[in-house]
C-alpha cells in the first residue's frame, strides 16, 4: 500500500505535495509530557471528537483524514492529470468529504499549473453528478427540490476551477421516454420480491446509469465515496451471500471491469472519521433520504456496527483480512497505451502497477451484477445453446442474483427480462460473445511483438 | 409420539413433499422442503453418506475414532456413522475418543453420556484425561489462573489431547462433528479477527494431512437445525450443558448472527461456507514451518510447542507464560494472544466442542 | 387449556432444571384461542427464572431454539400464529449448548 517509488516523480503525480503534507502525520508517537496538546503536533490543542480518543487537533485530523485520501490517489494512479472525474455525490458525509478533498487536490493541481513555466500538465477535470431515486424511495416533490438547491449551492462554492452539476433521474438508464422509463423501472424492481435482492438490484442500477452517463459525457473516471466501514459491510454481505470469489473485485482503491474505471480513494477512511469531519469542517451534507438497509444487508450493517462499537479497529481489520484476497486483473486502472499522453505519465503509471497480471484468465461475468463467475457458476453455462435470450441470460448470472433477484417461477423470467434496461442486456450479450475475443485479444500481443521483430 | 398422531389436524394437511403419504414433521432448512419423520432420517443419513463417499472421506479397513463429548453433534455423529459403517459396508472400525479436562459438574456429567453412549452404539470409548496428559485438571488451571484465560489452556491443551488419545487408539482419522453451523460461523471469525491463513483452511473437510493424524467432518454441509431435530426425533441420548468456565460463550455474538442470517434466508449458512471454499487465497501465503516440540515431540512450529510452554509455566508457577509474551520472541504466540484479546467479545461456543 | 411444555437442549436451567412442566394457560381476554405467541409471552413470565433472552428475542423465541407442537416443527403450523388446542405438547430445544 505504501507508495515506495517515491523518488524522482517530477510529473504531474500529487505525491511530492503528499509527501510534504503527510509529514507531520507520519511523525511517531512519543511520550509527552505536555498534557492536553495535540498528540502529533503538540502544539494544539486537541479538538473533542477528533481523531482517535480525540488526542488531535483538527488540523492534524484533516491532514491525517486528507493524507489517506491522498496516498490512495497517488500509488494506485486514481487520478491522473488529464482525467475527467465524475464524483457521485449522494449528499451524504462519505461523498461529501471526497467531493471536498477532490476539489482541494485540483485547487492544488491548479495552483501548479498556474505557477509553472511551461503548462505542460493539464489540471483534471471535476464533475459532479446526484442520482436522483425518487423513483424508488418516493419524497415530496418540495423536498427533492430543496435538496437540489442545497446541492447546487454546495458544488458552485467548491470553485474555482468550476465543477458542472449533473442530476440524473435513476431511470435513464432506460432509454425510452422519461416517463416510461419510470415505469419500466418501477415494475422491474416491483418484480423483485426478496428484500436484500431489491435492494442489490437497485444498486446495479444506480451504476449502471452513472456509467451511462459519465461515458456519455466525456467523462473517464468515477469516483464513488466507499469507505472502510461501507466496505466491511459488504465484505460481510458479500460472504453471506455466497460470493466469496468475486469479492474482492468489489473492494479495491480501482475497479476497471466498467466502461468508466470506478475509484475509492476514501477506502482507508472509517464512516467515523468522515461523519466527524463533517461536523468540525462544518460540510454541509444532504440527508435526503433515510436510507436503511433492509433483509441481509440491514442485518449485516447493524452486526458490523455493533462490532466497530466494541473494538474501533474491527472495520479496518475486516477491510484488510479481504485485502488479502487475490484482486482480479482489472482491479487497476489501465495502462495508458496512448501516444498522446506524457511520457512521464506513462512510466509512472507503468510503476503503479507493480502487481503482475495475476490472471488474465478469460473471465466471465454475471450477465446482472457483472460480478466474475467462478468454475462452479460457469457449469451451467455451456449447455445452453438453443434456447430462448432469457434463459441464456439466467444461465450466466451468478447464483447469489439467481437466488436473490430473479423470479422463482420460470414462466415470469421472460417478463422480468424484458423488463431489464437495454444497456444492462447488451453487455450481457457482449460478455457471452467476449469470450472469444478476449483470447484473440491475449493472443494478439504475441503477434505484435513477431512483427516488432520483423521490423 | 403417540399424541402427534391423534392431532393431525393441525397442520394437518401438510404432507410429506418427498412420500407424499405422511405427515411433514420439519421444514428443511437446506431445501425448504417439508418433510415426515421417516423420510427425512432418510434423507438426512443419505447425503452424510453422499459427503462421505463425494469426499473419500475414509478407506476400507481404516480405524476412526469420532471426537465425542457428549453433546448433540458427536453424538448423533456416532450414531449415523456406526449405521452408515454397517449400512454401507465401509469397513471402518469405529471408536469413540473423549477427553477429560476435569471440571466437575460439567465434564464428569457428559462423560456419563459417552460411556452410555458406548454400550447403545457398540463402540469402544477411550477417554484421555488432562491429569494423566498433563497432571493438572481444569478445575486445579482455573484455580491457578483465574476465570481469565482458561479457555486458551482448555483449548490448546484439547487439541492435543485428542491426538494423543488417537494415537494411542492407533486410528488413522479423527472425525469431528463440526456442523454447517460451525463452519459458516468459523468463517466469519477469521474473517473479523485477520486470520487469513485459518480463513483459508477452515472450511476444509479434511485437514491435517500432512500432520500425525488427519481429520475430517463429515456434518461440514449438515445444518444444525437438523442434526438436533434428528437427535429429537430418534431419542437419541445428548448431554446439553455449557462449560461452568466459559458462561459467555453461550452469548456467542457470531453465532446469534448465524442464528438470525437463518431465520431471514437458510441458505446463508451454505452460502458463507461457499464463499469460504471459494476465497481467492494466494497458496504462496507462508504457512509456520512444521517440526516438532523439543519437550515432548508433538508437532510444533516453534521450539517448543504451546501445551508445553503452558505446561512449563503452570508448573514454575508462572501461569502468564505463553500467555503474555515479550515481543519478537515467539510470533505465533504473541498473534494468538492478540487475537484472544480482541475477539474477546465475539467468541462464540468455543468450549465444549471440539476444537479445530 | 392443559397443555405439557418441554425444555430441552440446555434451556431446562432457565427454569429451575425442570424439563416437563404441565400448565393451564388461559387464552387472552377478548379471545377464544390461544395462540404461540401468546403462550411464547405466558412462558415468558411465568416459567424462565432467569436470562430471558437465552430463550425469547423480541416477540418470539430466540433464533437457535427449535420449537415443535405435537412434535411437529412449528415453522409447518404457522410459527408464532399456531393455534393450540387443549392437551397439545410444545416442544422447545435449544441448539446452542455445546456439540
Amino acid at each position: 500500500m505504501a507508495c515506495n517509488s517515491a523518488t524522482g516523480c517530477q510529473s504531474g503525480c500529487y505525491k511530492n505535495e503528499f509527501e510534504r503534507d503527510l509529514k507531520p502525520a507520519t511523525e511517531t508517537i512519543s511520550d509527552s509530557n505536555e498534557q492536553n496538546l495535540c498528540v502529533k503536533c503538540k502544539a494544539n490543542e486537541p479538538t473533542p471528537g477528533a481523531g482517535e480518543d480525540g488526542k488531535h487537533c483538527l488540523d492534524c485530523f484533516r491532514s491525517n483524514l486528507f493524507g489517506k485520501f491522498r496516498l490512495a490517489v497517488a500509488s494506485n494512479a486514481l487520478i491522473t492529470p488529464a482525467d475527467n472525474v465524475l464524483v457521485a455525490f449522494s449528499g451524504g458525509p462519505s461523498s461529501r468529504v471526497a467531493l471536498q478533498f477532490v476539489h482541494e487536490l485540483q485547487q492544488r493541481a491548479q495552483k501548479n499549473f498556474d505557477a509553472s513555466k511551461d503548462r505542460s500538465l493539464p489540471v483534471f477535470g471535476v464533475g459532479v453528478v446526484f442520482v436522483d431515486e425518487t423513483a424508488y424511495y418516493p419524497v415530496p416533490s418540495s423536498e427533492i427540490d430543496n435538496a437540489i438547491q442545497e446541492i447546487k449551492l454546495i458544488v458552485s462554492n467548491l470553485s474555482p476551477p468550476t465543477k458542472e452539476l449533473h442530476v440524473i433521474p435513476i431511470e435513464s438508464i432506460f432509454c425510452s421516454n422519461p416517463c416510461d422509463g419510470r415505469e419500466r423501472f418501477k415494475k422491474l424492481v416491483d418484480s423483485v420480491s426478496d428484500a436484500t435482492g431489491k435492494e442489490d438490484l437497485l444498486l446495479q442500477l444506480r451504476m449502471l446509469s452513472l456509467q451511462k452517463f459519465a461515458s456519455e459525457n466525456g467523462y473517464n473516471r468515477l469516483l464513488l465515496g466507499l469507505c472502510t466501514s461501507r466496505i466491511a459491510c459488504h465484505v460481510i454481505t458479500a460472504t453471506v451471500k455466497g460470493r466469496g470469489y468475486s469479492l474482492p473485485a468489489d473492494i479495491q482503491y480501482a475497479d476497471a471491469r466498467w466502461e468508466i474505471p470506478v475509484v475509492l480513494p476514501l477506502r482507508d477512511c472509517l464512516a467515523q472519521e468522515l461523519n466527524m469531519l463533517c461536523q468540525l469542517d462544518c460540510l454541509k451534507t444532504v440527508e435526503l433520504l433515510n436510507q436503511t438497509h433492509s433483509g441481509i444487508n440491514g442485518l449485516v450493517s447493524s452486526f458490523v456496527k455493533i462490532l466497530q462499537e466494541e473494538n474501533p479497529s474491527r472495520e479496518s481489520t475486516i477491510m484488510r483480512t479481504a485485502g488479502k484476497l487475490t484482486p482480479f486483473h482489472f482491479n487497476k486502472i489501465p495502462e495508458l497505451n496512448d501516444s498522446s499522453v506524457p511520457l512521464a505519465s506513462q512510466r509512472r503509471q507503468k510503476r503503479f502497477n507493480l502487481k503482475p497480471n495475476e490472471s488474465i484468465s478469460s473471465e466471465s461475468f454475471c450477465s446482472l451484477c457483472y460480478s466474475p463467475l467462478n468454475q462452479s457458476d460457469l457449469t451451467s453455462l455451456s449447455s445452453h445453446d438453443n434456447c430462448k435470450n432469457s434463459d441464456i441470460f439466467v444461465a450466466a448470472c451468478c447464483s447469489s442474483c439467481r437466488f436473490q433477484i430473479f423470479p422463482k417461477d420460470p414462466s415470469s423470467m421472460e417478463k422480468f427480462y424484458s423488463l431489464l434496461p437495454e444497456p444492462l442486456v447488451a453487455r450481457a450479450k457482449h460478455v457471452r460473445n467476449g469470450d472469444s475475443s478476449l483470447l484473440r485479444e491475449q493472443i494478439q500481443d504475441f503477434l505484435l511483438s513477431d512483427s516488432e521483430d520483423d521490423a | 409420539m403417540e399424541v402427534a398422531e391423534s392431532k393431525s389436524k393441525k397442520a394437518g394437511g401438510r404432507l410429506c413433499s418427498t412420500c407424499n403419504q405422511r405427515k411433514a414433521a420439519l421444514k428443511r432448512p437446506k431445501t425448504l422442503e417439508q418433510i415426515c419423520r421417516e423420510c427425512f432420517y432418510e434423507v438426512f443419513e443419505e447425503e452424510i453418506h453422499q459427503v462421505i463417499v463425494g469426499n473419500q472421506l475414509f478407506k476400507a479397513g481404516e480405524r476412526i475414532a469420532i471426537g465425542a463429548s457428549g453433546g448433540k453433534d458427536s453424538t448423533v455423529l456416532a450414531f449415523v456413522l456406526s449405521e452408515l459403517n454397517r449400512r454401507h459396508n465401509y469397513g471402518l472400525d469405529l471408536f469413540l475418543l473423549s477427553i477429560d479436562e476435569g471440571i466437575s459438574g460439567y465434564r464428569d456429567d457428559s462423560l456419563q453420556t459417552v460411556k452410555r453412549n458406548e454400550i447403545q452404539y457398540g463402540l469402544p470409548l477411550k477417554i484421555v484425561s488432562y491429569k494423566d496428559l498433563y497432571g493438572w485438571t481444569m478445575d486445579e488451571i482455573v484455580k491457578v489462573i483465574g476465570l481469565k484465560n482458561n479457555c486458551t489452556f482448555c483449548g490448546v491443551f484439547r487439541r492435543q489431547a485428542l491426538d494423543r488419545g488417537a494415537s494411542l487408539l492407533k486410528v488413522d482419522k479423527i472425525a469431528t462433528g463440526h456442523n454447517a453451523d460451525d463452519i459458516a460461523e468459523t468463517v466469519l471469525l477469521n474473517i473479523l479477527r485477520g486470520d487469513i491463513a485459518r480463513l483459508s483452511r477452515c472450511t476444509l473437510i479434511t485437514t491435517g494431512e500432512d500432520g500425525p493424524i488427519p481429520r475430517c467432518k463429515p456434518f461440514k454441509y449438515t445444518y444444525e437445525k437438523e442434526i438436533v431435530m434428528y437427535a429429537y426425533f430418534k431419542r437419541l441420548d445428548y448431554f446439553s450443558t455449557e462449560c461452568i468456565y466459559s458462561p459467555n460463550a453461550y452469548r456467542g455474538f457470531a453465532r446469534e448472527f448465524i442464528k438470525d442470517l437463518e431465520r431471514l434466508r437458510p441458505r446463508a449458512i451454505l452460502d458463507i461456507i461457499k464463499s469460504g471454499e471459494n476465497f481467492r487465497i494466494s497458496t504462496s501465503t507462508k504457512m509456520p514451518e512444521q517440526g516438532t516440540c523439543e519437550r515432548c515431540g508433538y508437532i510444533s512450529s516453534q521450539k517448543w510447542c504451546k501445551a508445553c510452554v503452558l505446561l512449563e509455566g503452570l508448573n514454575r508457577g508462572l501461569p502468564k507464560m505463553g500467555i503474555v509474551r515479550s515481543r519478537g520472541q515467539n510470533n505465533e504466540r504473541t498473534k494468538d494472544m492478540k487475537q484472544n484479546k480482541g475477539t474477546k467479545n465475539i467468541e462464540s461456543k468455543q468450549c465444549g466442542t471440539l476444537d479445530f | 387449556m392443559q397443555l405439557t411444555l418441554e425444555f430441552g437442549g440446555g434451556l431446562e436451567l432457565l427454569c429451575d432444571s425442570v424439563k416437563v412442566h404441565n400448565v393451564d394457560v388461559v387464552p387472552p381476554k377478548g379471545s377464544e384461542k390461544l395462540i404461540m405467541k401468546d403462550l411464547l409471552s405466558w412462558v415468558g413470565t411465568n416459567l424462565i427464572k432467569e436470562r430471558p433472552e437465552m430463550f425469547m428475542k423480541g416477540d418470539s423465541v430466540r433464533p437457535g431454539v427449535l420449537v415443535l407442537v405435537n412434535d411437529c416443527d412449528w415453522e409447518l403450523s404457522g410459527q408464532l400464529d399456531t393455534t393450540l388446542e387443549e392437551k397439545d405438547v410444545v416442544v422447545f430445544i435449544s441448539t446452542l449448548h455445546g456439540g
